[in-house]
């Protein structure tokens, strides 16, 4: 294999391998990029069985053919070389020579029979606007679980209709749904599919590479999700098991509506959540007559206490939130109000945009005892 | 108490009178001596020595299994007299406690008379030897009661606590043990009064540690238990039980129901003292002694049985070479106030869950604790075994099964 390549463009893609690689695996292979060239074209791909990204570049190839090498060896090094043309020939021992300007250098690699064999993608399904699946990407991710035991919930659940798009996210403590209006025609009845956190991640940064009027191939075989975005190829295995029944979850009736300044809120929560204790975070939401009194004294450092006036009157109640959890909505609400919904001690408050166009957000928290 | 379980036998069986017995065991077998009676302690034998050792030692002995519930009972009789005397009762382990006397001289008269009331009210109520000590600080006072035995009472009055202690040897220090005896014998130190000689950078090297021997020797509390208030609620750092099997085994479904066991206990007493865990670790032991503790941290703080025991089935199965065991254990660490967070998916669950296993407890206190059980456990066929005083420390008992 012999190519000429600009560092500018192999830097672009191999960024977009990182995030999938490996750093510590226990099949060597999986820390390299699989580079193959033909036909003017330069293919990365990277995996670590569980998703793959492979990218393409427009690259001069003098003699097609094929290797791999240490991704983030390859990345780091090309990196310091400057804007200008990379011849790269690999030998017969599958190690690559890189000449740039005057900069010379052997990379060892691996045999590509190694690989492993990525799926193909099937028939394109149907169209996802970019700044579709972006939104409820941002507006959901936060609240995918960490931890390994709950199994289903450290994925979000795709949920694509012939007019919507879902997208569900919950910890077992709060629940984040987005459904976005669209017309996503191909598809009959509903597809769907468990994302698991890490390919979220990456969808985010190939839909972003590729701009906000994109429009994403959707394809799904019956274990994987396939996103294209134009020269990109994102491919997920889906987490199996059953998602919660989130229908029952999401609050008939949430109880009173309170509209707040985001920035206000924010500030306020932020502030007294200083005082509040350290691991549960807890801080005290109190509904009185014409202010929302935020209150923690969980700590050893102190107390702290902090009222935003609000139109209302009546019933009183008082109820405890993880304040983490408040402030991962308000970071990603981009409107300048919120609608804060509370009810009592015992049930999920909820949260939500004032007017978003052309989707519905909905952000639920169970409450503390406090 | 003196020698609280061989004299609780002695009550049950009176012939047992002034004949060396040994409890923990039918004889010679596996599991180590909980209690020994004065005249086997002549031969040797005490308590925390395998029982193997303590049969070559004094194979005339008496060996007996025991009977941890019957202790239990005397030991609630003795704290029940106690507490007539002062409100502020501190036990430490089934045969031992701290009283504060403070306020009571109009009542009870000065402590010296107090103490006599109270060992005579023991010995009628009872019919069991104990012996007590007196002094300023609880070091002093459990001190004196290890010199009082058997069934004395000694006082140490105010003031005089260092020329009562100078004399003695530092091993009667409550937390020096035999590695710290050596370390101050390198040194040249025996007894306490050269202790109360040296000036504090002399046990500097021992840090904080060196500090609180400094403060015992002067007769002060000091380190670890010794910080806290007599009867102060303390909360434990960590809940632990843990069992040696009878013979060393790799059958899984034994394991099972050991760790089934040891997780009902622990969460048991998580419960008793309204803690909730998020830290649960398995200890577990090979045949040739080489120890393994793993742990994981939950995402929320729990108190119920089948969360620790998904977890901690979890970790041995992670963990386990599949070679013979001879010991496992169960802690629950990162104790907490009640757990806040309520759950979005699960919470009607976890209540059930909570309303059974209050339902069992209060079955268990009633009947016993093999009234009811995870049917996983029900399969080992675990002998209670308790012991005088184990580490003196609240929240660690030790099981030998």
């Amino acid at each position: 294999m012999e190519i000429t390549v600009k560092t500018s463009d192999l830097v672009k893609e191999l960024g977009l391998g990182q995030g999938v690689v490996e750093k510590k695996t226990t099949i060597p292979v999986l820390s390299n990029v699989l580079i193959e060239a033909k036909d003017g074209r330069l293919t990365l791909t990277a995996t670590d069985l569980e998703l793959g990204i492979e990218s393409t570049c427009p690259a001069q190839v003098t003699k097609p053919g094929s290797t791999t090498l240490p991704a983030k060896k390859l990345l780091d090094y090309v990196r310091l070389l400057p804007n200008a043309e990379l011849a790269l020939k690999v030998g017969d021992n599958h190690s690559a020579t890189v000449v740039c300007g005057r900069a010379r250098t052997r990379i060892a690699g691996m045999s590509r029979e190694n690989f492993p064999e990525l799926p193909k993608m099937p028939a394109t399904l149907t169209q996802i606007p970019s700044a579709t699946i972006l939104n409820a990407i941002q507006k959901t991710a936060f609240a995918v679980a960490n931890e390994e035991s709950r199994y289903t919930l450290i994925g979000a659940l795709l949920l694509i209709k012939e007019d919507s798009l879902t997208m569900v996210a919950t910890d077992g403590h709060r629940l984040a749904y987005v459904k976005a209006d669209g017309s996503f025609t191909g598809v009959s009845g509903e597809v769907r599919g468990l994302v698991p956190k890490k390919a979220l991640n990456e969808l985010v940064k190939i839909a972003s590479e590729g701009g906000d009027s994109m429009a994403i191939d959707f394809a799904t075989d019956e274990n994987h999700l396939f996103f294209r975005c134009g020269s990109r190829l994102l491919i997920c295995r889906k987490l199996s098991g059953q998602f919660p029944d989130y229908d029952r979850v999401l609050p008939k009736d949430a109880g009173t509506t309170l509209t707040l300044n985001r920035e206000e809120l924010t500030a306020a929560t932020r502030r007294v959540g200083q005082f509040a204790d350290e691991r549960s975070r807890a801080v005290r939401f109190e509904l009185l007559d014409g202010e929302l009194k935020l209150a923690a004294s969980g700590s050893d450092a102190g107390e702290s206490e902090e009222s935003i006036p609000v139109e209302h009157s009546g019933s009183k109640l008082r109820v405890g939130f993880n304040s983490q959890y408040i402030l991962d909505f308000l970071a990603v609400a981009e409107s300048d109000e919120v609608l804060l919904q509370l009810k009592d001690e015992e049930s999920a408050g909820q949260m939500q945009l004032p007017d978003p166009k052309g989707y519905e957000y909905r952000y639920v928290v169970m409450p503390m005892r406090v | 108490m003196d020698a609280f379980f061989v004299s609780v036998e002695e009550l049950r069986d009176p012939s047992l009178k002034g004949k060396p017995v040994v409890v923990g065991g039918k004889g010679p077998e596996r599991g180590v001596v909980s209690a020994a009676s004065y005249t086997a302690r002549k031969f040797g034998v005490h308590s925390a020595l395998p029982l193997r050792t303590a049969y070559q030692l004094c194979p005339q002995a008496i060996f007996l299994e025991g009977n941890p519930k019957l202790y239990r009972e005397y030991s609630q009789k003795v704290h029940d007299v106690m507490r007539r005397f002062s409100p502020k009762v501190e036990q430490v382990s089934i045969d031992e406690a701290y009283l504060d006397m403070a306020g009571t001289e109009r009542l009870l008269g000065r402590p010296l008379a107090a103490a006599h009331r109270l060992h005579e009210a023991v010995t009628a109520e009872t019919a069991l030897p104990c012996s007590i000590g007196i002094g300023t600080s609880r070091l002093v006072a459990k001190m004196c009661s290890d010199l009082a035995k058997p069934n004395g009472v000694l006082s140490v009055e105010p003031g005089a606590e260092a020329a009562f202690l100078a004399p003695l040897e530092v091993s009667r220090i409550p937390g020096v043990g035999r590695v710290m005896q050596s370390k101050l014998e390198e040194m040249g130190i025996r007894r306490i009064g050269q202790l109360q000689g040296l000036n504090d950078n002399a046990l500097g090297r021992f840090g904080q540690w060196g500090s609180a021997l400094a403060a015992k020797a002067r007769g002060e509390d000091g380190g670890g238990w010794f910080d806290h208030a007599v009867g102060a609620r303390e909360l434990p750092k960590s809940i632990s039980h843990e069992t040696t099997f009878g013979e060393d085994t790799a059958d899984a479904v034994l394991i099972d129901a050991t760790l089934a066991k040891l997780v009902q206990l622990v969460a048991r007493r998580l419960r008793e003292h309204g803690l909730w865990s998020r830290t649960i670790q398995i200890k577990l032991r090979y045949t040739d002694f080489t120890t393994f503790t793993r742990a994981k941290t939950l995402d929320e703080a729990t108190q119920l049985d089948n969360v620790i025991l998904e977890t901690v089935r979890r970790l041995f199965r992670e963990n386990w070479s599949g070679r013979k065991v001879r010991l496992l254990g169960v802690q629950a660490g990162s104790l907490t106030d009640p757990a806040g967070q309520l759950g979005l998916l699960d919470e009607d669950e976890r209540k059930k869950w909570g309303r059974l296993l209050a339902a069992t407890d209060q079955l268990r206190d009633r009947f016993g604790e093999s009234a009811v059980g995870l049917a996983g456990a029900m399969k080992h066929g675990r002998r209670e075994r308790i012991h005088e005083n184990p580490a003196g420390l609240p929240g660690k008992t030790k099981d030998e099964g």
